[in-house]
């Protein structure tokens, strides 16, 4: 993009509605000068959409349903049969327990995001990842 | 409360010793509640203004300020009544089993976000979500097997579902009691039944718009109890406790609820009915935070409040219906996923609360709240929690202790004063569908969203292991899990019923349905057949969507 702004797609899977956690992150990652576009309840071919037409860096899940291994793969399998591997940052937020971040981890998501997160973590985490 | 002239000694007395004392230092920082009202030093009799009969008076007698039963926990203690659902309504059965022969006194089912949302299992989007949130409560089977062996004309059992899908829920489990021989007039039960809960707790997936919900809402209540065909069923808890854990304050708390419940009593009197005819079967459940003295005091002025409405607004003449009814929930969003063990003493102290501010029915969380569904072994200790409190505390030797306490009763009339001022800050955007649909409601959330966020990143709100005493978030804590297998068998339900269901005449029931949406008629009567035979909640949703539209809510970041 011509501003140099990092640009951040937050989406959220499924039809759980805890909404608390994708906007709070949202607002702090606009206050720290990234473009933020809010897709709301976003099924994985929206959500892929989305993140190809706003040509974003980053695609941030929220998940608070319990479910979030079978959204992260099939966000992740729709990349890669669209042939789009690495070519987003993948983040995931919620309820998501301790002992699944590894997992998650391996499956190809950047970072994990569990309750008591601090929103600076998550921005440091993005201006040191993605240069621009 | 006091003479003039004794007031006149105190305060030269006060002004003797603030002098005296002049240079003793206080730490740094604010001192004021959660809601951030200032709160002094010491409160003295010069603090608690007007007549003790008039603003105060005896337990079970107008305002109620004191409680709305002359005996309150020596006549009876409160129920003791775990949300609690998940993966199947048969797993969900046996933890409810589990947890009445531990002396649980009530049920209160927590439904997935299928059945929060009117979306069937065969459907793709939410598939992954079968009973990972809650039960799932999809068709009148999931009814039978949810209560198998549990004596529901003796127990009472709440319903937690939301205007979308209330109807058809409710209908199945009335049309199941029924089945079973029980006549539903007699039927105790509670139905959540909370616009806010599905719009601004949490935000609605394909749902319609809040003119819409507000009408399903009363015409729940009409049926149920206006009309008296469940006389005895509570048909609407107004539930502060949703919105409050996004981060509202204690003030805005009872201020959405009792914008919340005019808009639904207004309602029902346009449809001509008089507030006597439902008003006493409206119920509330709010939440019990983290300040302790300002969440009793908020139970105070909210039955001081409610007793206002009923008679200086509505002109409610029947006393019986004077009384707020609570039920509480502690503060799930004050737990942490960090030293979990600690949220033990959290909930046991928000269960204090609680039971000092004289609620009638309780929740105490689980220790494992902040990161999934409870374990059985956690579930079990929340409920314990409950029992030290009731049996071996003494608390419940006298009603309303803290009544008297210049603090509590000054903080008791500024809490109440507040919450009138909210009431009319929202009142003048419209009712409240329109204080939804015009996106005021949403801006005040995420407000609050960030004012909190911002008040423990800062830490001016402490929470130990996350923002004092940081430790990571690691991965000792057991993990219950729900059963992966649940989507299966909550499609193959769905499979069997309808191969089993005569599903013409079906279809000319849900025809009726659609006909009766259009003409915005009272949609019980015609979901109380479809449900019996066999229509899912999705069906019944789909002609909700179908006619009305789906509404998608004006978020604010």
């Amino acid at each position: 993009m011509a501003d140099g702004k990092i640009r951040v797609l937050m989406s959220k899977p499924g039809i759980d509605g805890h909404w608390r956690g994708g906007i709070v992150i949202s607002r702090a990652l606009r206050d720290a000068g990234m473009e933020l576009i809010f897709g709301g309840f976003q099924n994985v071919e929206q959500c892929v959409e989305s993140a190809i037409q706003e040509d974003v860096d980053v695609i941030g899940l929220s998940i608070h349903s319990g479910a979030h291994f079978a959204y992260v793969k099939r966000l992740l399998d729709l990349i890669e049969e669209k042939g789009l591997t690495d070519q987003f940052m993948l983040l995931v937020g919620g309820v998501i327990p301790a002992r699944d971040f590894s997992e998650l981890k391996k499956m190809g998501v950047a970072n994990v995001y569990g309750p008591g997160t601090m929103t600076k973590d998550v921005v440091e985490f993005i201006k040191e990842n993605i240069k621009k | 409360m006091w003479e003039k002239e004794y007031l006149e000694k105190i305060s030269k007395a006060k002004l003797e010793w603030e002098e005296k004392f002049k240079n003793s230092k206080e730490r740094d920082g604010k001192f004021e509640t959660d809601s951030e009202i200032p709160i002094k030093r010491l409160y003295t009799p010069l603090d608690v203004k007007g007549d003790y009969l008039d603003k105060v008076n005896f337990p079970g007698r107008a305002p109620y300020t004191r409680g709305i039963y002359p005996t309150m926990y020596r006549g009876r203690v409160w129920t003791m009544r775990l949300f609690s659902g998940h993966g199947t309504p048969e797993e969900t059965n046996k933890r409810w089993k589990f947890l009445y022969d531990n002396g649980e006194t009530g049920f209160s089912a927590a439904v997935d976000a299928l059945t929060f949302n009117g979306i069937d299992p065969t459907n793709p989007d939410g598939s992954p979500e079968v009973g990972t949130s809650g039960v799932p409560l999809y068709c009148i089977d999931s009814l039978f097997a949810l209560t198998e062996d549990i004596p529901i004309d003796k127990i009472s059992v709440a319903l937690v579902v939301e205007p979308f899908t209330s109807a058809p829920v409710c209908s199945m489990y009335f049309n199941m009691a029924k089945m079973r021989g029980y006549d539903i007039k007699n039927l105790v039960g509670t139905t959540q039944n909370d616009i806010l809960t599905m719009t601004v707790g949490y935000i609605p997936y394909k749902n319609v718009a809040p003119n819409h919900l507000l009408r399903l809402a009363c015409d729940f209540i009409e049926w149920t109890v206006a009309m008296k065909n469940v006389p005895k069923w509570h048909p609407i808890n107004f539930t502060g406790y949703n919105y409050r854990e996004g981060g509202i304050d204690a003030v805005q708390e009872l201020g959405f609820v009792f914008a919340s419940a005019c808009s639904h009593i207004d309602n029902l009197i346009e449809r001509g009915w008089k507030v006597d005819d439902f008003v006493g079967r409206l119920a509330f459940h709010l939440a019990a935070h983290k300040d302790f003295f300002e969440e009793i005091a908020k139970f105070r002025a909210a039955r001081r409040i409610w007793y206002k409405l009923m008679t200086d607004r509505y002109e409610s003449k029947d006393e019986r219906n004077h009384g707020f009814r609570f039920h509480i929930q502690t503060a799930g969003s004050s737990l942490t996923a960090q030293t979990p063990l600690v949220n033990i003493i959290r909930t046991a102290i928000q269960g204090l609360e609680a039971t000092i501010g004289g609620c009638q029915s309780l929740h105490t969380n689980s220790y494992d709240e902040a990161i999934c569904l409870p374990s059985e072994e956690a579930a079990l200790i929340a409920l314990r929690t409950q029992q030290v409190l009731s049996d071996e505390t003494r608390i419940t030797n006298t009603v309303d202790p803290l009544a008297g306490s210049y603090y509590v009763e000054w903080l008791t009339d500024e809490i109440e004063e507040r919450v009138w001022k909210y009431i009319e800050k929202i009142e003048k955007v419209g009712n409240i569908a329109k204080a939804l649909s015009t996106g005021f409601l949403y801006k005040e959330m995420r407000d609050a969203f960030h004012r909190r966020q911002a008040r423990i990143e800062k830490g001016e709100e402490i929470m130990l292991g996350v923002n004092k005493y940081a430790v990571p978030y690691d991965e000792v804590t057991d993990v219950f899990r729900t059963n992966k297998e649940a989507v299966k068998i909550e499609q193959e339900r769905i499979r069997k019923l309808k191969e089993r269901r005569d599903n013409a005449k079906l279809e000319r029931i849900l025809d009726d349905l659609r006909k009766v949406c259009e003409k915005e008629e009272n949609v019980m009567p015609v979901i109380m057949e479809a449900t019996k035979e066999g229509a899912t909640v999705g069906e019944i949703c789909d002609i909700y969507r179908e006619i009305w539209g789906i509404w998608d809510p004006p978020l604010a970041i």
